[in-house]
């Protein structure tokens, strides 16, 4: 059922699971389970970043697919995604500009988060450039992580900045 | 065992519906609506069903979010159009 089209071994000899399968569940649980928990609870500008770093990792979770079900199609749900979703954030900035100045209860770990969702492409992207087909699908995959790179920074920037009626906690960033 | 990443997705899809209905502020919700839309899709793709989780990203991430929010804008300026107009037209 598996075939090899990515070169690697198929799923079900000595694993349950293939490698990059194992990556994009570990991602689900340690990266999206702790954004949905930061999309729950705290003021509107922590709900939104953390909508921002829920976007970032279910890209990756969707770009680990592709070599984890050996469907190349599926890079393409991950360049919507990598397109929409900083695109999104930023829309939802501009709406909500009434309600960010309140701040977030935890800036140094919203600044965290934020960084984190930047610095967690790579480790990703780079294997996964590997494993495709060389060309453009190759590309394609780089396409996706510079997007994602650079959404993520410039959506963690414009939300990690201090709120303009300045309450005295957050100095500037 | 194969079906851990479905599992994973089919409980993140359902922990994010129960929050996004337990959410009493439009605001708030519409965010929690945004992590939904993003859950749904991932089910989708890792149920093998990559075209509905193109649709699923394009309504779910965006378009429903963006509504919501819309209309509660839309709503939240009805009590400043009773304050004297100061030649603006309302536009921010």
């Amino acid at each position: 059922m598996r075939g090899t089209a990515y070169g690697g071994e198929a799923p079900g000899k000595r694993w349950p699971v293939n490698g990059w399968l194992a990556a994009a569940c570990l991602l689900l649980v340690l990266g999206l389970g702790p954004a949905l928990c930061g999309a729950v609870v705290g003021p509107v500008r922590s709900r939104l970043l953390a909508q921002n770093v829920a976007t970032v990792l279910a890209a990756l979770v969707l770009l680990l697919s592709s070599p984890g079900y050996d469907r190349p199609a599926y890079l393409d749900t991950a360049l919507v995604l990598a397109v929409l979703g900083p695109a999104g954030t930023l829309v939802y900035e501009r709406l909500l500009a009434e309600d960010l100045p309140r701040g977030t209860p935890w800036p140094a770990l919203a600044r965290a988060a934020s960084w984190a969702s930047v610095a967690v492409v790579p480790p990703v992207v780079v294997p996964v450039c590997f494993a495709v087909a060389p060309g453009r699908t190759t590309v394609k995959v780089l396409v996706i992580g510079a997007l994602l790179v650079a959404g993520s920074a410039v959506c963690g920037r414009a939300l990690a900045r201090a709120p303009r009626t300045a309450v005295g906690e957050d100095s500037g960033d | 065992m194969t079906e851990l990443p479905v599992l994973l997705g089919l409980l993140l899809a359902t922990t994010a519906g129960t929050a996004a209905a337990l959410t009493r502020d439009p605001v708030h919700q519409a965010l929690v609506l945004s992590v939904l839309g993003l859950a749904l899709a991932l089910l989708f793709t890792l149920l093998q069903a990559p075209d509905v989780a193109l649709s699923q990203l394009a309504v779910g991430t965006v378009l429903t979010p963006l509504m919501v929010l819309l209309s509660v804008r839309k709503v939240r300026r009805r009590p400043r159009e009773d304050s004297p107009a100061d030649g603006r037209g309302g536009k921010r």
